[in-house]
């Protein structure tokens, strides 16, 4: 049995008196790619969240490969190898292509205020490997990214190429986790497309593990090892695409009680 | 610099301690009422834009002098034209106007046009304005000190009246200006809670796309929040130079204050802002008599820099809770 | 306009085939060298050259040339503007550090550069008698100062934007406040009080001590010692720009929630940022009170803090080679309309720049030169047939000759010149809003009554009118160009 890679417990989280995530136990081995749905307001964004650190959760456990995460800060859980993208986009816009994905590499390179100023032959080297780095991680896309758009500003990019660029940028962190937050959002039927191989190809070239959140079901059946459904904080179905598709909580979550009978 | 109240004109032993506190209490109260005006204006415009508008000090500095200007015009104090009363008025009503435009043309022509634009730029371009107008002024009429010598009103009656409390003479003068700064900031609330201008410029503070999608026109309440909280600067102006001589400089480090005391009471609440203001001229006044003038400005910013460490949205402040 | 012209000449290297769309091909980018414009003429290859000078160079001219100004300039007065607009522009590069690069906006910045020059100023002078070598304690004020700055920077980690800068702004009115007060803490005078501390010693070097004047005329050696500095500081804050902790200040500056979930550590990288500026500031505060040989607290007043940002904003914020030209270009403004002559040539070389540039060459141009010239003589002239006090006011030289246009009295009557401000306010409001016909009507007499408030008024108050003139350029940039003159243009959401 494959290693579990990400493991959550009995996790559960409030807002005053809102519980947004309710008594969640989830699993993602290592080398698998996940799914989660489930209609808006489920709390799928809640749980990224809480698994990247920037909210605690009130009750349960988060272990990443063992080790429990809770109450890291959010860069320290990054730096343990969960890397994540975000469903409203959130780029360095003012910075260049190429800068955005090297910002990321921060985390794993150790050259300090000093030895910047004094520019070392340790410091050279390590940006060296960084521009290396982040120009590997943008030839994954193809030549989208590539070429005289690395000295662009990200907002000149388009919607689709600012999507790939946030996944650029989050892999530049050498993760082990992946978090996709609504990779396809907003995405013609072409580049849907793409999205889907591309995240086929995040696995098997890139090793990465891959917990991805998505509406389109047309990805996530192209995709997913398993899937979980999630309604108002809590899994109500889990398994191959084909068994929560036609689950009847599931249905009814997303198109309401009558329809699940004529289903 | 010093802004100091002046002692009142009765006496006072400073070894009556309750008399001597009362008295602090009356200073801090009376100041506290002027800082709550400036406060009010702050929060008002903070809330409508999510601006600090740095230049509403200087509009209150403009607001005493065009009360000066005003009671000059009408005699001067010693020897009015008008009863004293109605003096008093005009020149209130003098300024508030005076302000209410200046701060119409302020949004106009300084903000407006940044409406849009990063979080920094309207900022900067309120500094800017703060320049200008403390500097215009005195360009205009020089940094000497302009007083109001309300003292001279009719006779001096305005002193000697009043009621005393344990000892202690509580001028007329003073009640009067406590009272009318209570009654503005009644009038405020009622103007914001109850009416449906109000009620735009609140939506307009918690989202002003959305609201500007329902149908309210945001360039008319943002205008009437400028008049409001300029209006209100100007009064809170002619409060402080009848009891303190006025002059150019005055607006920054008042506005300063005004704004600790919004800031205090929780930007964007007016109750907040009344009570910040009170507390934060008591707690001048009472520095200032128990240990000295000179470290009171040291304590008031020490209490602000502690407030917002610990309690950033203030006493009566919403905490910004934003989505991821 | 320059003409703009597409390359005729594409080599057909460039030309991809078409086949449909593919993972990862992109054909607007492999066909991208086809669509390059430059610059039609020789403009276009000036430009390309001047775009592939490298910052180095254009950085090695800029301090050669302020190195040859005192051989140019014997003037002890020019050599000590000249040392302080360095001193400035070292503190435009601090700050720049912090808000431009940052975007934590620290309005209690000055009082980092108060440190510095006081920590200086009790160790290095008659006051308490100690008298601790340059070399020690350059450095030692700059740690402290970035200490201080770490202080100060703390309450950044829970507040952000508005509020991080009504904290810091109240630092800098607590820093004043003790430094004026200091005279009495506890019964000892550390501060010296609203006099501050006027008997420093210079610097000194391995014995050597660096005087301050020679017969007078400022030494030179101080000027030179700080363009090093301000070398060095150049140099460093780049590299550092360039590197992974730039980058996170940049990205943090951007969005600090991506930027801490990207693996930065925000909160710390605050405080560095806060640190890094605070300890500029300090150096420069260091050799700044050396060569002054005195500190007061109204050298930290917030009117000096607003002066800094605006050096940083009319030169561009984020970019270094912007703040050092914003900041030059301030403090000569600054300097200049201290001294009538220069403040009149100035004014009126912006005015006919300005509208010039408005109008350019053309019908209307003249016709507003005409009017102005028809309004002014027309208006000199009913003024003069009044009494000729009215008009007698200049004296020779530039004024005399253009007073002659402007109505210059020889007195001036406090309501006269209060309403000609108040007009002139409302006159250059209105031609903001006016266009057209209109435009062309209200703008002569509003031209009119600039020079005459210029002359009358503003010439005669230097003080007050440097900072007018400083709030109006401040209002003027953020609506007509908020990311300054080298600036990048930025854009935010939300």
């Amino acid at each position: 049995m494959a290693e579990r890679l990400l493991e959550l417990d009995g996790v559960s989280l409030a807002f005053g008196g809102l519980r947004c995530v309710s008594d969640l136990d989830l699993h993602v081995d290592e080398g698998e790619i996940v799914s989660v749905i489930g209609p808006n307001g489920a709390g799928k964004t809640t749980l990224f969240n809480l698994i990247t650190g920037i909210y605690e959760p009130d009750e349960g456990d988060i272990r990443l490969a063992g080790e429990s995460i809770v109450g890291l800060q959010p860069h320290q859980i990054t730096r343990r190898g969960i890397a994540r993208t975000f469903q409203t986009l959130r780029l360095f816009l003012n910075l260049t292509v190429k800068e955005n994905v090297m910002t990321a590499a921060y985390g794993h390179t150790k050259a300090g205020i000093f030895r910047s100023m004094l520019r070392t032959p340790g410091m050279r080297r390590e940006e060296r490997e960084i521009s290396e780095l982040a120009n590997q991680k943008l030839a994954f896309f193809g030549e989208r990214l590539m070429g005289y758009r690395w000295n662009q500003p990200a907002y000149s990019l388009s919607y689709a190429n600012r999507r790939r660029l946030e996944i650029a940028r989050a892999t530049a962190t050498n993760p082990r986790l992946l978090l996709l937050d609504e990779p396809a959002a907003g995405m013609n039927p072409v580049e849907t497309h793409e999205i889907t191989e591309l995240i086929g190809k995040l696995r098997t070239e890139g090793g990465y593990t891959i917990l991805v959140i998505e509406h389109d079901m047309h990805v996530v059946e192209g995709i997913s090892d398993r899937v979980i459904a999630l309604d108002h904080g809590t899994k109500i179905a889990e398994g191959t695409f084909v068994e929560v598709a036609t689950n009847q909580g599931v249905i009814e979550a997303y198109l309401g009680l009558g329809t699940a009978e004529t289903k | 610099m010093s802004d100091r109240p002046t002692p009142s004109l009765s006496k006072h032993y400073p070894g009556e301690s309750l008399q001597f506190f009362i008295q602090l209490s009356l200073d801090g109260l009376t100041i506290g009422s002027v800082y709550a005006l400036v406060a009010l204006g702050y929060t008002l415009i903070y809330g409508v834009l999510k601006l600090l508008n740095f230049a509403h000090g200087d509009v209150f500095m403009v607001g005493s002098f065009i009360g000066y200007g005003v009671l000059q015009a009408l005699g001067g104090a010693s020897n009015p034209v008008v009863p004293v009363w109605l003096l008093l008025v005009l020149v209130t009503l003098a300024a508030m106007a005076g302000c209410a435009v200046l701060g119409v043309v302020i949004e106009r022509f300084a903000y407006r046009p940044l409406r849009n634009a990063p979080r920094i730029a309207p900022l900067i371009s309120a500094l800017g304005v703060s320049f200008f107008l403390s500097n215009s002024m005195q360009l205009e009429f020089g940094a000497q000190q302009f007083n109001y010598a309300s003292y001279n009103l009719s006779g001096g009656a305005l002193y000697f009246h009043g009621f005393d409390l344990d000892h202690v003479h509580i001028p007329l003068l003073r009640i009067i200006t406590i009272g009318s700064a209570f009654a503005l900031m009644v009038v405020l609330w009622f103007l914001v809670n109850r009416t449906r201008t109000g009620k735009a410029m609140r939506a307009t503070s918690f989202d002003r796309e959305a609201a500007a999608m329902l149908g309210i026109d945001i360039d008319r309440v943002i205008v009437f929040t400028f008049i409001l909280g300029s209006a209100l600067a100007g009064a809170a102006g002619v409060m402080f130079a009848l009891r303190v001589p006025t002059f150019a400089a005055v607006g920054f480090t008042t506005g300063l204050k005004g704004f600790t005391a919004a800031v205090i009471g929780g930007i964007g609440s007016i109750p907040g802002a009344m009570v910040g203001g009170i507390l934060l001229g008591c707690a001048e006044s009472y520095t200032a008599g128990y240990w000295t003038t000179a470290w009171s400005d040291l304590v008031v910013f020490s209490i602000l820099i502690a407030f917002m460490i610990f309690r950033p949205q203030g006493l009566f402040g919403r905490v910004d809770i934003r989505k991821v | 306009m320059s003409e703009w012209l597409p390359p005729e000449t594409e080599s057909p290297e460039e030309a991809v085939p078409t086949t449909g769309p593919a993972v990862g091909r992109d054909e607007w980018v492999a066909r991208e060298g086809e669509r390059r414009v430059s610059r039609a003429g020789w403009a276009g290859t000036v430009e390309e050259r001047l775009r592939r000078v490298p910052w180095w160079a254009w950085l090695t001219l800029f301090v050669a040339a302020g190195s040859l100004m005192p051989l140019f300039e014997s003037s002890g007065y020019v050599r000590l503007v000249g040392f302080n607009t360095v001193i400035y522009m070292m503190l435009a590069l601090g700050l720049n550090l912090v808000v431009g690069w940052g975007g934590l906006l620290d309005l209690g910045y000055l009082a980092f550069f108060g440190v510095g020059s006081y920590v200086y100023a009790i160790f290095d002078s008659a006051k308490f008698g100690y008298h601790v070598p340059s070399i020690l304690i350059i450095p030692a004020a700059t740690i402290v100062g970035a200490l201080v700055g770490l202080l100060v920077g703390l309450p950044s980690r829970r507040l952000s934007g508005d509020y991080l800068a009504i904290v810091t702004l109240f630092f800098l009115e607590l820093f004043e406040t003790v430094a004026t007060n200091g005279n009495q803490i506890f019964g000892h005078d550390i501060t010296g009080g609203s006099f501050g501390i006027s008997t420093v010693f210079p610097l000194s070097f391995a014995g050597h001590t660096l005087a301050v004047q020679h017969n007078g005329i400022f030494a030179v050696s101080y000027y030179y010692l700080a363009i090093v500095m301000f070398l060095i500081v150049y140099v460093a804050l780049f590299f550092v720009n360039n590197s992974r902790t730039g980058r996170a200040w940049r990205s943090l500056r951007e969005d600090p929630l991506a930027a801490e979930v990207m693996g930065m550590p925000v909160n710390w990288l605050k405080l560095m940022s806060f640190a890094t500026g605070a300890g500029v500031a300090a150096l420069a505060g260091t050799i700044s009170t050396a060569l002054n040989a005195s500190v007061y607290p109204l050298n930290f007043s917030p009117v000096v803090l607003i002066t800094i940002y605006a050096m940083v904003i009319l030169g561009g914020s984020g970019s270094q080679p912007g703040v050092v030209i914003g900041a030059f270009l301030v403090s000569v403004l600054l300097q200049v309309l201290q001294d009538p002559g220069q403040a009149r040539v100035l004014f009126y070389l912006v005015i006919a720049f300005g509208v010039i540039a408005a109008y350019r060459v053309s019908v209307r141009l003249a016709i507003v030169a005409a009017s102005t010239a028809v309004f002014g003589i027309a208006a000199h002239a009913i003024a003069a047939s009044f009494h000729h006090s009215w008009v007698d006011g200049a004296h020779g030289g530039l004024a005399g000759v253009l007073a002659n246009w402007v109505v210059v009295p020889e007195q001036l009557t406090p309501w006269v010149g209060q309403v000609a401000y108040l007009f002139l306010l409302v006159g250059m409001l209105c031609a903001t809003q006016l266009r057209g016909r209109l435009r062309l009507v209200a703008l002569p007499p509003t031209l009119y009554l600039a020079a005459f408030v210029w002359e009358n008024e503003m010439i005669p108050n230097p003080g007050p009118a440097r900072y007018i003139v400083l709030g109006l350029l401040l209002i003027v940039l953020m609506i007509v160009r908020p990311n300054g003159l080298l600036g990048e243009r930025r854009v935010e959401i939300n």
